[in-house]
């Protein structure tokens, strides 16, 4: 009875066959294969063929397993064994085709998936790489560019206050505002770098909402009566005053639309809302809308247009660098929302997004009084009529710049090192009230001599305030000039009631 | 007529190198570009007829691939001729441990000639993979493309002219 189970179970699976020592088959029960005597099995695989080259090597018994023995016929996988028998060869075969077949599925997603996975790997690499190369870039151009572009503003700027022809005033108007687009532009390659490189961070700090949301209708309102258009405000008399987020970005966003908004509409008005749609938890949900009244955007186009350097229209009205809605998406994207876009030809175009603000705040009434006693540091009188600063700058153009910019004001008695070796020797000799410093200076950099000053052991030399003067606008960059003790960060480029205003504030 | 000799030539390496490819761009002239993972051994034959005048049965032995060389079953290696071992050269898993990866081919497989090749150079820049292998310090006696047929019977006949002689 066992014996016809196991016969009807592997019956038809395995082969017997002998052979004689040249390899000739002398019986074979013909189970998968169909042999003849005195068949050559070298003839039928060229496996066999290969086992006059393994025989001497093998033992009496030897197993091969997983062995494709497939013909024209058929697909045949099999388990092998070859047994020394006397005068004869004893072949086993064992056809294991099916179980192989679907070990072969199992192995063939699981290659697949490994295969996969390197390959994804290798073109994170290669992302990353790439990255890094165009961030790497970026930092270096406008860390470059910013020495040539503060020496042509600053320079525009103190020409401007020279005897001009009216043609001369007229040219000197015109680099003015190349200049301010070329800084623009510079600014916006900046913050479109961070954002993807994902080295912007936000800086959630109290701040007035209302405040900045007069100062924009102020300047917007201004901006849309010269390009000849109507400007409403409709600001919700129910938002909350003081709100904490980064005030600095929503700036940024609202500014980069408003922009977009004049720019394309050429009759019309522009409409600036900001309608509180729910306080709940001490968060403040608030819509900001622009519309205008402008030519719109093609349907096919709404999309493309976050972008970076697309501009739906080529116009002469004003160049941008066409990634201002590229900077509005990643911003908001930073700030968990999102810019939608409604727009109809020649009737307008609608840009909205909703932001979540913290609100009210146990200090609810900080940053108003900040901003005052920052006006009043400001605006201080100050003690001495004329204060003695160190320029700390190589670039002789700069140097003629900042020292243009402070003369002007007829407080200052101004020396200048260009070596960052020599400025100790220069601060302990001489009794300094403010030092400019250029961060990239020969022999040692600008914080390295800020953390020397601030470790020195004297009062009146630890303590002269210090404001770095730098082509790097990048967050970790600054914070670390902080931390090295300097005071301010001035980036280039800047203009002469920006150097001022830093440098009446630490003057004491 | 030449003498006939029959040489078993091994092919190894990590799985989906392409080494089923190059044996059938070899063997039959022919491609796909469908993955087809092999299970076990594929043993196929050509025979080629050598400037020595000699006709060679190459015996070729498609392993399945894997990166445990050490683990590769010992009556696959008997007998072994020669071997072939391949990389794809858009992988750097599969050559990264080649120096280890020879030594244990050259310690299971004693007296046999290595030929060390890189495969799917249509999918690169010669020139990257020249940088690429030379910063890791690889050798390779021959790049290889089974898609197009590049370097792929010079890779065969060099082997089969190692053995032959």
């Amino acid at each position: 009875m066992l014996e016809k189970y196991k016969t009807q179970f592997i019956g038809n699976s395995i082969q017997f066959v002998v052979l004689d020592e040249k390899g000739l088959v002398r019986e074979s029960d013909n189970t998968c294969i169909p042999l003849k005597t005195g068949d050559s099995l070298k003839e039928f695989h060229p496996f066999f063929e290969s086992l006059e080259a393994i025989a001497p090597e093998a033992n009496n018994e030897i197993t091969f397993n997983c062995i494709h023995l497939e013909s024209e016929e058929k697909e045949l996988i099999t388990d092998l064994v070859l047994r020394r028998e006397d005068n004869a060869l004893l072949l086993v075969i064992y056809d294991l085709t099916q179980h192989y077949n679907e070990y072969q599925s199992v192995a063939q997603a699981r290659n697949e998936s490994i295969i996969q996975e390197q390959l994804i790997a290798l073109k994170n690499i290669e992302l990353e790489e790439r990255e890094r190369f165009k961030d790497q870039f970026i930092r270096n151009f406008s860390h470059e560019i910013r020495n040539p572009l503060t020496s042509i503003m600053s320079l525009t700027q103190v020409l401007s206050q020279t005897d001009l022809t009216a043609e001369q005033e007229q040219m000197v108007q015109y680099l003015n505002q190349s200049n301010a687009q070329l800084r623009l532009l510079l600014e916006d390659i900046l913050s479109i770098s961070m954002i993807s490189s994902g080295k912007l961070q936000l800086v959630d700090k109290e701040f007035n909402l209302i405040k900045l949301l007069n100062l924009l209708t102020f300047t917007y309102n201004t901006k849309a009566k010269e390009a000849g258009l109507e400007f409403v405000a409709k600001i919700d008399e129910k938002l909350p005053q003081i709100v904490a987020s980064d005030r600095l970005r929503i700036y940024q966003i609202i500014t980069n639309i408003l922009d977009n908004a004049i720019k394309y509409t050429e009759t019309g008005q522009i409409e600036f809302s900001v309608q509180l749609n729910q306080k709940r938890a001490n968060k403040a949900n608030i819509r900001f809308e622009i519309s205008d009244t402008g030519r719109g955007i093609p349907a096919a186009q709404l999309e493309s247009i976050f972008t970076s350097f697309t501009q739906v229209y080529d116009t002469d009205k004003e160049q941008g660098s066409g990634l201002g809605l590229s900077i509005v998406k990643g911003l908001l994207k930073l700030m968990d929302s999102e810019i939608q876009v409604t727009s109809e030809m020649d009737q307008g175009t609608r840009f909205f997004f909703d932001l979540n603000l913290k609100y009210p705040l146990p200090s609810s009434q900080r940053a108003d009084k900040k901003d005052e006693i920052l006006d009043t540091v400001v605006r201080k009188n100050l003690k001495k009529d004329k204060y003695k600063l160190l320029l700390v700058e190589d670039d002789v153009m700069i140097q003629t710049v900042v020292f243009k910019f402070l003369s002007g004001t007829d407080r200052f008695f101004i020396e200048i090192v260009s070596d960052g070796a020599k400025v100790m020797e220069e601060v302990v000799n001489t009794q300094y009230d403010l030092i400019i410093m250029d961060i990239n200076i020969p022999n040692i950099s600008g914080d390295q001599i800020a953390r020397l000053i601030r470790d020195f052991p004297f009062k009146g030399i630890k303590d002269i305030p210090i404001i770095g003067v730098t082509g790097t606008l990048y967050d970790e960059d600054i914070a670390a000039y902080k931390a090295a003790g300097m005071n301010a960060i001035i980036p280039k480029p800047f203009a002469q009631e920006e150097l001022l205003k830093v440098v009446f504030r630490y003057l004491k | 007529m030449g003498m006939q000799k029959s040489k078993k030539v091994l092919l190894l390496g990590h799985f989906g190198v392409g080494k089923t490819s190059l044996i059938r761009r070899f063997v039959s002239d022919s491609f796909s570009d469908a993955y087809k993972v092999t299970i076990g051994v594929h043993i196929t034959k050509k025979v080629v007829d050598l400037p020595s005048g000699t006709n060679l049965s190459m015996i070729l032995w498609d392993l399945e691939g894997t990166d445990e060389l050490h683990l590769i079953r010992n009556a696959y290696l008997m007998g072994t001729h020669g071997v072939i071992f391949v990389f794809d050269v858009t992988r750097p898993a599969t050559f990264q441990n080649i120096q280890r990866d020879l030594d244990i081919i050259k310690e299971k497989v004693k007296k046999a000639p290595v030929l060390i090749v890189g495969n799917k150079m249509d999918l690169v820049d010669p020139a990257d993979v020249k940088r690429l292998l030379d910063e890791n310090e690889i050798h390779s006696d021959y790049l290889t493309s089974a898609k197009t047929g590049d370097e792929v019977n010079e890779a065969f006949l060099e082997i089969a002219s190692q053995l032959d002689a």
